[in-house]
């Protein structure tokens, strides 16, 4: 699930694991009652510094996706239908951000992306 | 803050390398401290000094509130380490090894040293001098973990491992700094592997520390800006390191306290911005060292 | 205390790992000399032709004693040489509480030899071929074997236990002795350096008196 996480991105670590967190939740890969792997057990798969693991956690649970309770690890709370929804939208206009940027450093203009656009959810659709 | 590892105004002359001077450290608890430097530059000998393997000539160092090397064998009993060569020796089995020193390490648990055993799948009946350098790494690392340390020191622990053994190691690393809430003092060369876990850094170079911040002042500090029709930079409100002409035309701008409400400053002189670039910790580690090195 | 005695035992383990063949070797021979020594001497007619023969043997008692002395203590010290004592000196343990147990450990370890010398030398006493008006000393060999071995060890392990640059030190002061030698010996003076060192070694009350002079099992 975290194999895209980098290191050398500007974004720091604790906020693409809870982004990569946020988003399976808003997809469903993560249902309300799963549980979230242990600080010790995500830090050392990942060989990353533990306190990144720990922030990722408390930031989800600030936004009360999930509940942390001693003993029994971190749980994915049930989150209402239209939050849900936001979070998708607020993934996909992160993903459209990050793109643009990206698109402008290379000098490729908004109609070429449009384009390119298209043109990859056609070869999709069919 | 609490610091495991403090020293003041250390100094050291070894025979040949840099003098160390003026060395004044401070790795606070339970953080994972990433020691850098080039090679020289007087990483092995600073911990060397911590540990009380070599006496220092001037200055203090207090490691987990004791004095050292007063307090060297105290100080040890709660200290994992890591040196850059094999330690242990040679003409023992693996078993011996493991038993003579969980004998001198009273908090050595012996579940955990068979499991990282299994993990690590180290044969116990095979000679510590006949394991290939991949098995030694990882059985120092495993008796360094195994004496359940308050405090563990690394100095370069995966250097010359391949992937498959750093992975194994490093995951037994976290691991147990997750458990235990244990400090990490690790020089290493590769850059990368310390971006990740480190939260603290210490940068040396020729026997001084150049600096010594959080891994993420030191990232989100050092940034590289594309510039076109730059003049001169005056009164600017960030600290420029270097200025290099791109191969992309303009110039290569290093700037150090830099922030985003800070682009009016190149409109307002003429120059455009094009881009603003986060250096990774290898690529801000070169720089800096470049630029303490050309004010020197 | 038994965090002290876990510490010692584990090193005395390691110790006996890089020592037991030449200490069982050692213990077969030192075994078997009372014993081979009355036999040879068995047959002959007076009793100081036969006191004469079983010190033959004397010399062999000297030589191995002095070689385990030394073997051990350089066994005890090798192989921290070879870690350049890095191992030694990050462990939990004061620098000379760590020499001492090391220097105990070898101590230990040359009872075994001298156990068996007395198995022998006890065995060898109550042979047949003794002549009534001598008596047989196996506790006072075996007392001056031990003793022996212990000297040659424990002036060995001083020296091993040094750095390199203390060891290097010795050799040269023993270079210096050979070379100091060679130039009385050319400039033709009659000054016996050798021989008046080993006067203050050899000699009574002399550093290595206890290699010199008689070992016999059998006397007066």
């Amino acid at each position: 699930m975290f194999e895209r996480i980098d290191s050398r991105s500007p974004t720091p670590l604790y906020a693409q694991i809870a982004t990569r967190l946020r988003v399976a939740i808003a997809a469903g890969e993560l249902r309300a009652g799963d549980s979230l792997p242990s600080v010790r057990q995500l830090a050392s798969q990942l060989r990353i510094n533990p306190a990144t693991v720990v922030q990722a956690y408390r930031d989800l649970e600030a936004e009360r996706l999930v509940c942390t309770r001693h003993g029994s690890g971190t749980v994915v709370l049930e989150v209402p239908d239209e939050r849900r929804e936001s979070d998708r939208a607020a993934a996909a206009q992160r993903l459209v951000h990050d793109m643009l940027v990206d698109a402008g450093r290379l000098g490729i203009s908004a109609g070429e992306l449009r384009a390119a656009i298209d043109h990859e959810l056609n070869g999709r659709n069919t | 803050m609490c610091f495991a590892v403090e020293t003041r105004d250390l100094r050291f002359s070894p025979g040949k390398g840099f003098e160390i001077s003026d060395l004044n450290m401070h790795v606070p608890s339970g953080s994972v401290y990433g020691f850098l430097g080039p090679n020289g530059a007087g990483k092995t000998t600073t911990i060397r000094l911590l540990l009380g393997l070599l006496p220092p000539s001037a200055g203090s160092i207090a490691v987990l509130g004791e004095a050292m090397p007063s307090r060297h064998a105290r100080v040890m009993a709660r200290t994992g380490y890591v040196p850059e060569r094999p330690h242990v020796y040679p003409t023992l089995t693996v078993t011996e090894a493991l038993e003579l020193h969980a004998a001198f390490h009273e908090r050595w648990d012996q579940a955990w040293a068979g499991t990282l055993l299994r993990d690590f799948r180290l044969p116990g009946g095979r000679r510590v001098g006949a394991m290939s350098k991949g098995e030694t790494g990882k059985l120092m690392m495993l008796l360094a973990l195994a004496q359940r340390p308050d405090l563990l020191v690394l100095d370069e622990p995966t250097d010359g491992l391949d992937p498959v053994v750093r992975r194994d190691v490093l995951e037994a690393l976290l691991g147990y700094v997750a458990s235990c809430n244990a400090t990490v003092l690790i020089s290493s060369h590769l850059v990368h592997e310390l971006e990740r876990i480190c939260d603290w850094i210490g940068l040396m170079d020729r026997g001084s520390l150049i600096a010594e911040l959080p891994m993420e002042q030191f990232r989100g500090g050092i940034k590289r800006l594309a510039v076109i029709d730059a003049g001169e930079a005056k009164e600017a409100p960030f600290t420029v390191l270097a200025r290099r002409p791109s191969a992309a035309g303009g110039e290569d701008w290093l700037v150090r306290g830099w922030s985003s409400d800070m682009r009016g400053y190149f409109g307002s002189h003429g120059a455009t911005l094009r881009s603003v670039i986060d250096l990774d910790l290898e690529e801000g580690f070169v720089e800096l060292l470049r630029s303490f090195r050309e004010v020197a | 205390m038994s965090r002290w005695l876990r510490m010692w035992r584990a090193l005395l383990k390691t110790q006996w790992t890089w020592t037991r063949g030449m200490l069982l070797g050692a213990a077969v021979l030192v075994f078997a000399m009372p014993l081979l020594s009355v036999r040879t001497a068995a047959g002959v007619d007076t009793e100081v032709a036969f006191i004469r023969m079983v010190q033959r043997w004397g010399v062999g008692y000297a030589i191995v004693a002095g070689a385990l002395g030394l073997f051990v203590a350089i066994a005890a010290w090798s192989s921290d040489h070879r870690l350049k004592h890095i191992y030694a000196l990050s462990l939990p343990i004061a620098r000379w509480r760590y020499v001492l147990m090391r220097f105990l450990a070898g101590a230990v370890l040359l009872l075994l030899p001298m156990a068996a010398l007395l198995a022998g030398a006890v065995v060898a006493s109550h042979n047949a071929s003794i002549p009534a008006t001598l008596r047989a000393y196996p506790f006072a060999l075996t007392f001056r074997f031990l003793f022996a071995a212990l000297v040659a060890y424990a002036i060995v392990f001083a020296v091993s236990a040094g750095t390199e640059r203390t060891a290097r030190y010795i050799l040269a002061m023993i270079g210096l002795f050979f070379v100091a030698q060679l130039v009385l010996i050319s400039v033709g003076s009659h000054f016996d350096l050798s021989g008046h060192v080993a006067d203050v070694l050899f000699a009574r009350p002399g550093l290595l008196s206890v290699f010199s002079g008689r070992w016999s099992l059998i006397d007066v």
